[in-house]
């Protein structure tokens, strides 16, 4: 009867010997490698991390010193006065020559050559505590001599328009951060509850969540933000705004999350996980967990993107962010009038820094999305 | 001697046996496809010739993997954009090479001259359109007609299917039809145009074995009116018998054999054929040892699901009874067979004995305990002697699991093994058991083949050592060859272990071959039940009989 077990074992039942384990991230890994989208967005993403928590260190100026109001960016030149080619960057201060010119007789503004401002890398400048605490004054890059270079120009106060952008990309990213996270933890938890157990919990938890999702979100962010005292603490000001964009951001995920966990909870894998007596708990954290968790990180990854520009938006209507705290959306309340942008359009520089987060961001999950699901 | 016919092609012998003009419709040569992948390329199909006469059907034998469909996609020029065809591959269609077409005139010969019907009916019809339309446009895109008269030929198509009530059809959408019938409306459109060759891709596959006789027959009966040349493509023997001309057998990307399908069935030359034809399911269960107590009972069991139908505001609940009050009784030592068609609930009813379902009404009993109305906490100590086997090894294991955190769950979750040592030799024991190497503990699935897969699945219920195992269709996604491996190993593990089985299965041959007595089941109720040789050699119902005929003959 068994007269097959005289013929050959078909090799199909070797084992492939090469592919050996490789663990879950080490496939994510290889897999994003090969999307240059999604390691641009790496890239930079780090690098924008990076920027926002050595802020200190990487502006060249103290963000809330004073200058000339709306003084316009400084070029860097590698030129000295004679027009001949210098390895050493240097800038030139705008000053009024001794010529006249010829049909006003007023002095003509042009670069002051006489005293060019050497620039270079780690110089010492304006005095630091790098995260409040570690005392320094070394500057990525700035003047040597320690006085002020306004690269990207100053505002209205004279402040410089780069080093105060650095400085916000740090509330920025950590109200965009701190938002997703409170976000992803919230919305993941009551999607899988509400996915997995179904039946009247689900029903009732889908119809809030829908509640949630239909308010007309800008007037209620307008009008839970000024609930808030003017003469409130700013700390206690951002963490009310914090508190706000996540209770209405937890919706859409907690969406997602319970889609996928209605598909998972009815695979075959589950089914095996009853059958062997596996409680709920075991169930939800060892086989549906680690199978929502990569469109969670995908989603996580798209989400971020849409808080800063949130942020920058509610800044710009001053809802967000307090002075003297420093954000984007902040720094962009200044371009509100025509006539500023028209004469100082340096000032819309945040705009360029939102633009790069936003697209950092996209592009790593673009790559993530592909590279996520590897089997 | 034997080996010598080989890639020989013997073009004499085929045109006197078939009595054909000399020409063939297709004449394919040397085909090598290569996939690019991440660590460079893969073989696919490497160096496949064939040749398909005008009024022949030829079969394409393998198993999964062996690029019989890469073969087929490589005539129509479907293949994905990661596919590399060498140079040196030819396929001359009426004396011209298309691979060197372009594709706009590849297109026109697609769909046209030769067509090409899938497996899955389900997903190779546009839902949104309607049949009609969908056929119209396959007409009207190679031929300049009017819309009236494109649509007098759908009709016809239609009419020539055999579809009933082909006028009503037409103005339907795919969801309205059951599989068969979409299966042939995808013949129609593939007809549409008096197409030269037909390429069937396992057109059966995913239908109820009664369907698939049905529209094989239709196939056959076509290709005689129309005089079209059809390839087959499939891994079922038994279709192969009955319905080719000419059998062309490949393994790994590579021409095994060719013959006509008399002689490649009568004296296989290649060991890999020879292989694949003792595959077939065969032998039978052992008897019974006598006095073997009842394990599994179930008295009256019900399931019903409640359907809505009408509007939101005018709900009309209707139940749909899946199971209907059933009686069932398993002894120790001895596996029952549980057949049907798709939706006739046998699955449901397995589910639901293991308590992993539901029950509305009925009495369950496991080893003399009734367990109906128990709560999935007050199942829990008794988990571990009840087990069950998915059909899908592919959906059974959660992917980013290891396999040794897959087959541990059982003992850690019932608190088997007093430490991870002895759970790690538990584990160690059922995959070898299973037979598998113990060394594989820290692989994930996706590493794994189907037939692999399934030991694994199989190792994680035997490592709980029950006595009861639930084998919900554990065969029908696997190969053939390997099937008879999972087959044997069944057997094997009920014999050591003294297991019992309950084998859900739509396939006769592999319940005649494992089953001790078979329970046949349509729309919820039990048709007829006995011995399986009883039942099988003398069907008492229609139902049964169209069954068995199905399994052993194909052609009704």
């Amino acid at each position: 009867m068994l007269a097959f077990s005289n013929s050959p074992p078909p090799p199909e039942e070797k084992i492939k010997q090469k592919s050996g384990n490789e663990s879950y991230l080490a496939l994510v890994w290889r897999r994003l490698k090969r999307s240059w989208t999604g390691m641009g967005g790496l890239t930079l993403v780090v690098l924008l991390l990076l920027m926002a928590i050595f802020a200190e260190f990487i502006a060249p100026l103290d963000p809330k010193a004073t200058d000339t109001g709306f003084a316009p960016p400084q070029v860097i030149s590698f030129h000295d006065k004679d027009g001949n080619f210098v390895l050493q960057p240097r800038v030139y201060a705008l000053a009024e020559t001794s010529d006249l010119d010829p049909v006003t007789f007023q002095p003509i503004v042009g670069p002051d050559y006489d005293h060019p401002r050497l620039l270079g890398l780690f110089v010492k400048g304006d005095p630091y505590h790098l995260f409040g605490l570690i005392p320094g004054n070394r500057h990525l890059f700035g003047a040597t001599d320690g006085g002020p270079v306004h690269f990207l120009g100053t505002d209205k106060f004279g402040r410089d328009v780069l080093s105060r952008a650095i400085y916000g990309s740090r509330i920025s990213l950590m109200i965009a951060l701190t938002v997703v996270a409170i976000v992803t933890v919230v919305g993941t938890a009551v999607g899988m509850i509400s996915g997995y157990f179904g039946g009247t919990l689900d029903a009732w938890i889908q119809r809030f969540v829908e509640v949630v999702l239909a308010f007309p979100q800008l007037p209620l962010y307008l009008a839970l933000t000024s609930l808030i005292p003017v003469t409130a603490p700013t700390n206690v000001f951002l963490a009310f705004v914090i508190v706000v964009m996540s209770a209405l951001g937890w919706a859409q995920m907690s969406r997602e999350v319970r889609g996928k966990t209605l598909a998972l909870a009815r695979i075959d894998y589950v089914r095996a996980a009853m059958a062997v007596g596996a409680t709920d708990r075991r169930i939800i954290l060892q086989h549906i967990f680690p199978n929502v968790m990569s469109h969670v990180i995908v989603t996580v990854t798209l989400a971020i993107p849409s808080v800063v520009l949130l942020e920058s938006f509610l800044g710009f209507l001053g809802f967000a962010v307090k002075p003297p705290l420093i954000s984007w959306g902040l720094m962009l309340q200044d371009t509100s009038t025509y006539s500023v942008i028209g004469s100082y359009p340096w000032i819309l520089t945040p705009v360029a820094f939102v633009l790069v987060t936003v697209f950092a961001f996209n592009a790593l999950g673009d790559g993530l999305r592909d590279a996520i699901d590897p089997y | 001697m034997a080996l010598a016919l080989v890639n020989s092609f013997a073009p004499d012998r085929r045109l006197d046996a078939a009595n054909k003009t000399a020409a063939p419709v297709i004449d394919a040569r040397n085909i090598a496809v290569k996939f690019k992948v991440e660590d460079g390329m893969v073989d696919a199909v490497k160096d496949i010739t064939f040749q398909l006469y005008r009024g022949e059907t030829i079969a394409i034998v393998g198993e999964s993997g062996s690029g019989k469909s890469v073969t087929a996609r490589t005539v129509m020029g479907l293949l994905t954009k990661r596919a590399v065809v060498s140079n040196r591959s030819a396929v001359h269609y009426d004396g011209k090479n298309v691979l060197k077409f372009s594709e706009r005139a590849r297109r026109q010969l697609r769909g046209d001259r030769i067509s090409m019907i899938f497996q899955e009916p389900m997903s190779s019809l546009n839902p949104i359109y309607t049949i009609g339309s969908q056929i119209v446009e396959a007409i009207r895109v190679h031929r300049k007609v009017s819309r009236r008269d494109a649509e007098k030929r759908a009709l016809d198509l239609l009419k020539q299917v055999q579809i009933p009530d082909p006028e009503a059809r037409l103005k339907q959408y795919p969801h309205q039809l059951s599989g068969g019938q979409r299966q042939r409306v995808m013949i129609a459109m593939a007809l549409a145009n008096d197409p030269d060759v037909l390429i069937a891709d396992e057109p059966t596959t995913a239908l109820d074995v009664t369907v698939q006789a049905q529209i094989l027959n239709l196939i056959r009966n076509l290709q005689k009116q129309l005089g079209m040349a059809v390839i087959l493509i499939t891994h079922d023997l038994t279709v192969v018998r009955q319905f080719s001309d000419y059998v062309y057998v490949m393994q790994h990307g590579e021409m095994r054999e060719h013959n006509t399908t008399e002689a490649l069935f009568a004296n296989p030359q290649h060991p890999y054929t020879q292989h694949l034809l003792t595959s077939e399911p065969r032998g039978q269960a052992k008897p019974l040892p006598p006095n073997c107590d009842t394990i599994l009972e179930g008295k009256s069991v019900k399931v019903a699901f409640m359907l809505r139908h009408g509007s939101f505001f005018k709900p009309d609940m209707r139940e749909l009874v899946a199971v209907d009050s059933l009686n069932i009784e398993l002894r120790r030592h001895e596996t029952l067979g549980l057949v049907g068609e798709s939706g006739s609930g046998k699955t449901t009813f397995g589910q639901a004995l293991l308590r992993l379902m539901d029950t509305d009404g009925g009495e369950i009993f496991f080893d003399g305990q009734p367990i109906h109305g128990r709560s999935r906490a007050e199942m829990r100590p008794l988990r571990s002697r009840m087990q069950i086997v998915f059909q899908d090894p592919f959906s059974s294991l959660n992917p980013r699991m290891t396999i040794g955190q897959i087959i541990c769950e059982g003992l850690i979750v019932n608190n088997l093994g007093s430490n991870k040592a002895e759970r790690l030799e538990r584990v160690k024991e059922a995959l070898v058991s299973a037979g598998m190497p113990s060394n594989i503990l820290s692989r994930f699935p996706h590493e794994f083949s189907g037939g692999q897969r399934q030991r694994i699945a199989i190792a994680r219920a035997i490592a709980l050592e029950p006595e009861f195992i639930l084998l919900d269709e554990p065969t029908s996604a696997l190969d053939l060859s390997v099937q008879a491996q999972i087959i044997d190993l069944l057997r094997k593990l009920q014999d050591e272990k003294g297991l019992s089985y309950l084998f859900i299965s739509h396939d006769l041959k592999v319940v005649r071959a494992l089953c001790h007595r078979v329970i046949v089941m349509q729309h919820g109720k039990i048709m007829e039940q006995g011995p399986v040789e009883e039942v099988l050699s003398h069907p008492k119902t229609a139902y049964t009989e169209r069954l068995v005929r199905a399994a052993f003959e194909v052609a009704s």
